[in-house]
């Protein structure tokens, strides 16, 4: 954590502009939040794509299986295995996160200190699929096109004639296959797609001891299309499911063409018992239930977006983990990001995009597209601090106190707006200064007199219309 | 006093009734504004779309003032400008760039084509479409978001409705359904007939507004298409059959508007060939 904010601090001092004042990382709401999700990197350049699979299979190892529709025939070097801290590195990068700010006693007012205009940061610039689990062939249509051991996996690469005899292969290759795969598969046949089969070594994963987590699968492809196969793992899952996509490309961001790109609702005011141990995570949680549904269950949410480059100074603001580094670049398949002299080696746009599927509402596949939008973009939650020193005897203090209830009135509601929690048990939140408040007799007269006045004229106003009319 | 009010408030009511039936039929453009600008406002309210009111204002400031001068130059009168409403309005709805130079050129590229590229009185290329595919072509700045509108049905409904009243008005409805007809058919032939993907699938496609929002309005342009309606259905359906063959072959994700910019100069041709009476915007 001090690490963090040391390098936060550094960030911060070589930015110049100071719209904004930097706030310290308290909490964050992280990808495995989320019940039945999954995690893919994706990288594309050009026409090459590098799509890494995070795998957080849970049960016996020996029934795990995998299939993936593949473009082309993969080559042994075009398979890789990652590290799976590579997710949690990009996860706790991106993710959303709440920024805490202390307020200043307007009647004890800090010594001006060096530093604090260069804590400024430039903010205001602003599946895995189905789980199915040798090698014979009979008349199913179906060719193994490569064979790899690829560390603790095995893999097969296979093309198929048709649907019945690939799902009929893969039953009878002890694969647990869906019921309902035969229709799903069909499609992707017909469009000349390969199957990329995988299934665990029992043998290495027993060498290796108990063998409680699969590690990343890594693919590379050349092809036009760029997409995630997301289709597959809805045959026989009636509910909906959670997958984290974070993209990796040279431009600008990535979104879906064929589904809507929501933003996230970001920048908001939302109270101080947010911060609570545990309060955070399920905010989120419920901002992103009540987003989605208010979507109509089809967008596809973004989480953020940021100008990764190695040459960006201000990578995260605040930052929730540390920025890509050039190995987890480079480990992901973005291999152009390196120092050389080229300008274009250090450029890297960094999108997370979040999807909630399901059968019903996505009927396709997800397809990408690169755009040159290099918009930063993150989900940002605001708390606010009271002073540390809590008398407030001065005129300003009296009316910093005012101004903080109406604030903490305006976080309710918003707290309230977002998640659709019901706030009144924490109805004390806007009572807790509120015996400081001194009444304000003086202006409560002037008030008073004025409101008089004004009713004055206007009885006299309307007497006069009164009297004419008639 | 108060029976004279009574008496006085229909008329009110009447005579505004007349008024706006009266400024609509006299000029279809003007439903087309109005059309354009609640999709506009459809956008940025109810789907969140990050509006950037100086990108507007550069988008309407240069082409309102390329027009002037287009019009200026020419000697035409200046109801000329409410085209460049229409253009601005479409660019509003469907391009997105980084910087606001980029739209600036975009709208000036737009109109600056209906003043240059000219044939027999005609546009060669639509004038937004011209613009739109330029600048991505050029600048490396700018993009379309074709997911941006989704595949909401109720959205199908008004965009469908909406559309068909300004169509009947300029009559091209002939053009919008010959495109999405054709289009519709060699996408069902491959997607649901051959591939096998369920129908749903196909749906998703023909329900995505960007797509409905492109028939019914960029295609539709009427001092772009072929003036005889024979014409019009053979050009459009060409449409539809290249944009079959960028989405499939070349997985081009906005295809209809590409191969709008290559179709579109064969009008020139195709009213050589079938002779019909051209378009007035006016009807006074």
């Amino acid at each position: 954590m001090k690490k963090i904010l040391i390098s936060l601090l550094l960030l911060s001092l070589l930015a110049s502009e100071s719209f904004a004042f930097c706030g310290f990382y308290v909490a964050k709401a992280g990808a495995k939040l989320f019940n039945k999700s999954s995690q893919v990197i994706l990288v594309r350049d050009g026409n090459r794509s590098v799509i890494t699979m995070s795998n957080d299979f849970k049960g016996d190892v020996k029934d795990f299986a995998m299939v993936v529709p593949v473009p082309e025939v993969l080559k042994r070097d075009q398979i890789r295995i990652a590290e799976a801290s590579l997710f949690d590195r990009f996860d706790a990068y991106s993710g959303p996160r709440l920024a805490e700010y202390y307020d200043e006693n307007p009647c004890h007012p800090p010594q001006p200190v060096k530093y604090s205009r260069s804590m400024s940061g430039i903010n205001r610039k602003s599946s895995m699929i189905p789980m199915p689990t040798s090698v014979e062939n009979k008349d199913y249509g179906v060719k193994i096109k490569a064979e790899y051991d690829v560390e603790e996996y095995k893999i097969l690469i296979l093309s198929a004639t048709h649907s019945s005899g690939l799902e009929a292969w893969l039953t009878d290759n002890g694969y647990k296959i869906p019921s309902g795969a035969q229709e799903v598969l069909e499609p992707y046949i017909k469009n000349n797609m390969k199957f990329f089969v995988v299934k665990v070594d029992l043998s290495k994963v027993e060498q290796t001891g108990p063998f409680t987590n699969l590690r990343p699968l890594q693919i590379e492809f050349n092809s036009p299309k760029f997409m995630l196969p997301i289709r597959l793992g809805m045959a026989n899952a009636e509910d909906s499911q959670d997958l984290i996509v974070y993209a990796l490309s040279k431009k600008g961001r990535i979104e879906t063409v064929n589904y809507r790109t929501i933003s996230m609702p970001t920048d908001r005011e939302i109270p101080l018992f947010v911060k609570t141990e545990g309060t955070f995570e399920p905010f989120y949680k419920d901002l992103f239930d009540r987003s989605y549904k208010q979507a109509g269950r089809q967008g596809v949410f973004l989480e953020y977006a940021w100008d990764a480059s190695l040459t960006q100074p201000v990578k995260c603001d605040p930052c929730v983990g540390p920025p890509p580094m050039i190995t987890d670049f480079q480990q992901a398949g973005a291999d152009w990001v390196s120092w050389n002299s080229n300008e274009q080696s250090g450029k890297a746009f960094f999108t997370r995009l979040h999807v909630r599927y399901d059968r019903a509402n996505f009927p396709q596949d997800l397809i990408f597209q690169e755009t040159p939008n290099q918009k930063n973009f993150q989900c940002r939650y605001v708390i606010h601090n009271p002073p540390y020193d809590r008398t407030f005897d001065c005129a300003a203090g009296q009316t910093y106190l005012r101004k903080l209830q109406k604030r903490r009135q305006d976080e309710m509601a918003q707290l309230a707006i977002l998640t659709g929690w019901n706030t009144w048990s924490h109805r004390e939140y806007l009572e807790e200064f509120s015996g400081q408040i001194k009444e304000e007799t003086g202006s409560l007269e002037k008030n008073g007199l004025g409101w008089m006045i004004i009713a004055g004229a206007g009885l006299m106003a309307l007497w006069g219309l009164v009297r004419r009319f008639r | 006093m108060q029976s004279q009010t009574l008496q006085a408030q229909p008329t009110l009511i009447e005579s505004l009734y007349r008024a706006v039936v009266k400024f609509y039929r006299g000029d279809a453009r003007h439903f087309q504004i109005t059309y354009l600008f609640s999709f506009l406002c459809y956008g940025i309210l109810a789907l969140g779309w990050e509006a950037n009111l100086l990108k507007y204002a550069v988008i309407f400031g240069t082409c309102l003032a390329v027009q002037a001068l287009g019009l200026h130059l020419t000697k035409k009168p200046m109801s000329g400008l409410k085209s460049a409403l229409i253009t601005s309005l479409g660019l509003c709805l469907i391009l997105k760039a980084n910087l606001p130079v980029t739209l600036a050129l975009a709208a000036a590229l737009s109109i600056g084509s209906k003043f240059v590229l000219r044939y027999n009185n005609k546009h060669i290329f639509n004038p937004n479409n011209f613009g739109i595919i330029v600048t991505m072509l050029i600048t490396g700045d700018a993009w379309i978001s074709p997911g941006q509108w989704g595949s909401s049905t109720l959205l199908l409904f008004f965009i469908g409705m909406l559309g068909l009243v300004v169509l009947f008005k300029v009559g091209r409805i002939d053009t919008s359904l010959a495109f999405l007809g054709t289009f519709a058919v060699l996408q069902f032939a491959k997607v649901v007939l051959w591939q096998g993907w369920p129908m749903d699938f196909f749906f998703h496609q023909f329900t995505s507004g960007t797509l409905l929002l492109y028939s019914f309005f960029m295609i539709t342009d009427p001092v772009t298409t072929p003036n005889a309606p024979k014409a019009r259905i053979l050009w459009a359906a060409g449409i539809a059959l290249v944009s079959f063959i960028l989405t499939n072959w070349l997985f081009l994700h906005t295809a209809p508007i590409w191969a709008l910019f290559f179709i579109a100069p064969v009008t020139v041709f195709l009213d050589k060939k079938f002779k019909h009476k051209q378009f007035q915007w006016t009807t006074s």
